[in-house]
């Protein structure tokens, strides 16, 4: 099964001392069941709390979240919902093993709706066999990271939240993981919702990139990108990439481009 | 590092002490040998001709002391626990149970423990109480720090898995609070030791504090070392045990635990 997310008028405000911060401004999103989308945009323009909305960490100031027709609350107690975070977030104390199988432990070893693939599948799936029961200490931070993606895996989830997961990784790791992602996405067939400051990632590996602004965090743009899949890396080369990178630039920084061109000044993106 | 090279590890950690308390040892002795000591310092084969002499001295007193030491401690370890959980679980009494945690620590033992003799009665619960009081603050605090150890990101992961409350306790809650419970279980262990020895001169037939103060009002100086001797082989016994125990149990953190 898997779970479309449907996001309507969501706002968040954060009261802290002085003035309340508008995290999240009146944010509409749908990504149908089965896909993949991408939330890109500045520091700080929410989009890491969109994620936790989603995730039920946190509830929204305003505006709705369904995920599959029910609150994330509902989805979250149903073990419908996957999370990877920016760092690996292991537990010290448990081997690879362990680790990929606390999702188990906590619904229930009996009880667990299995799918198809055990802990062994998600071992080889991430390739780390051989490493079972290494302790996370003695593993890369790379190696880390997939860890943490085969948890998340574990209870084959309706919806994948992956934030920034690779963002502590170099650039060579980071693209093999992201192949390797994709890869264990389409095997899994669930909805999955990516937020990255890279915008070539971004392209790569989502159906449709949110471009979102700063303060108050708003959708700016959106893109459809129209690659085929499965994605392969030679697909970074064609036009078809390019102008939907371009367009995801513009979203991002439209407005300062206009503006320096209006005064001869060179741009500054990357 | 692996289980295999830890025995070599602990050799080497080990000889070095060794060897220089031994060389110590020795000088000590030529020294007073060569009458470069005052009086009132021993020699070391004096020490160890009173324990040949009498070894009825040692082990009447020694166990004592060790019993209600571990008595207290062990009460201790139970309330400073279970105190330092409803701490973190009731953030109204984090304040109270922590402030009554440091006051019962900075009082002087030396002053209560006649005063206990007199609410109590002059028998082991004296020193078991002592030893408990004095040992208590090390293991509540580092029941309230560990219990507080796991990082948001780790208890957000566990909110999406949907766990309990009681599941958040056994696989996160305390797997991280155990480093921090260890290093205040090792730090009681002597307090503990120090704490019903202390509580001994207050008025004890047997012990090793019961014996240094007789030892000490007959110019005994000896029978003084002897006492120091037992008291730190004690406490640094207690010390040494949980040390032991924590290098197996916490055994994610092995390598940060050789390295410093």
């Amino acid at each position: 099964m898997s779970r479309d997310i449907q996001i309507d008028q969501v706002s968040m405000v954060f009261y802290g001392r002085g003035e309340p911060v508008i995290a999240l401004d009146k944010v509409d999103m749908h990504i149908p069941a089965g896909q993949f989308a991408a939330i890109i945009g500045p520091s700080g323009c929410g989009k890491s709390t969109l994620l936790r909305l989603v995730a039920d960490v946190m509830q929204p100031f305003a505006g709705t979240i369904a995920l599959g027709g029910e609150t994330p609350a509902a989805a979250r107690h149903a073990h419908s919902l996957g999370f990877v975070f920016q760092a690996p977030t292991l537990l010290p104390w448990r081997s690879v093993t362990q680790n990929i199988e606390l999702p188990l432990d906590v619904v229930g070893r009996r009880s667990a709706r299995r799918s198809a693939r055990t802990t062994a599948d998600l071992i080889a799936l991430v390739g780390l066999r051989g490493f079972e029961h290494a302790l996370p200490h003695t593993l890369s931070g790379g190696m880390q990271q997939r860890v943490a993606i085969a948890r998340a895996l574990m209870l084959t989830p309706d919806i994948l939240l992956l934030d920034e997961p690779f963002g502590a990784l170099d650039e060579i790791t980071r693209q093999r993981m992201n192949l390797e992602l994709l890869r264990i996405w389409s095997e899994s067939g669930t909805s999955a919702l990516l937020v990255t400051h890279s915008i070539a990632e971004a392209v790569f590996m989502s159906d449709r990139v949110y471009v979102m602004s700063a303060r108050p965090g708003r959708i700016t743009s959106i893109i459809d990108v129209p690659l085929e899949r499965p994605r392969r890396l030679e697909m970074m080369r064609t036009p078809v990439f390019f102008d939907c990178v371009n367009a995801v630039r513009d979203g991002l920084f439209g407005h300062e481009m206009t503006q320096a061109a209006g005064q001869g000044q060179p741009v500054e993106a990357y | 590092m692996v289980a295999a090279s830890a025995m070599p590890q602990a050799l080497s950690a080990v000889w070095r002490p060794l060897l220089t308390g031994i060389v110590l040892i020795g000088l000590i002795e030529a020294a007073k040998r060569g009458h470069l000591l005052p009086v009132f310092v021993p020699a070391p084969s004096e020490v160890v001709m009173e324990v040949w002499n009498v070894p009825r001295l040692v082990t009447a007193n020694l166990g004592p002391t060790a019993w209600k030491a571990f008595v207290g401690y062990c009460i201790a370890a139970a309330i400073a626990i279970c105190a330092g959980s409803i701490a973190v679980s009731l953030r109204v009494l984090y304040g109270p149970i922590y402030n009554f945690g440091v006051m019962i620590h900075s009082v002087p033992i030396i002053a209560t423990a006649p005063l206990l003799a007199l609410w109590l009665g002059t028998g082991p619960q004296v020193q078991i109480a002592i030893a408990a009081l004095a040992s208590q603050f090390p293991m509540l605090v580092g029941t309230i720090q560990g219990l507080q150890a796991a990082d948001a990101r780790q208890r957000e992961l566990m909110h999406v898995l949907a766990a309990s409350r009681w599941q958040m306790l056994r696989y996160l809650l305390i797997p991280s609070a155990l480093p921090y419970l260890f290093a205040g279980l090792k730090i009681a262990a002597p307090s503990a030791v120090l704490g019903a020895i202390t509580a001994e001169w207050a008025g004890a037939e047997r012990g090793v504090g019961a014996m240094m103060l007789y030892a000490l009002f007959s110019y005994d100086t000896p029978k003084v070392w002897l006492s120091v001797v037992l008291t730190c082989l004690l406490a640094g016994g207690g010390f040494g045990l949980w040390a032991l125990v924590e290098r197996f149990a916490i055994y994610w953190q092995r390598d940060v635990e050789i390295a410093d």
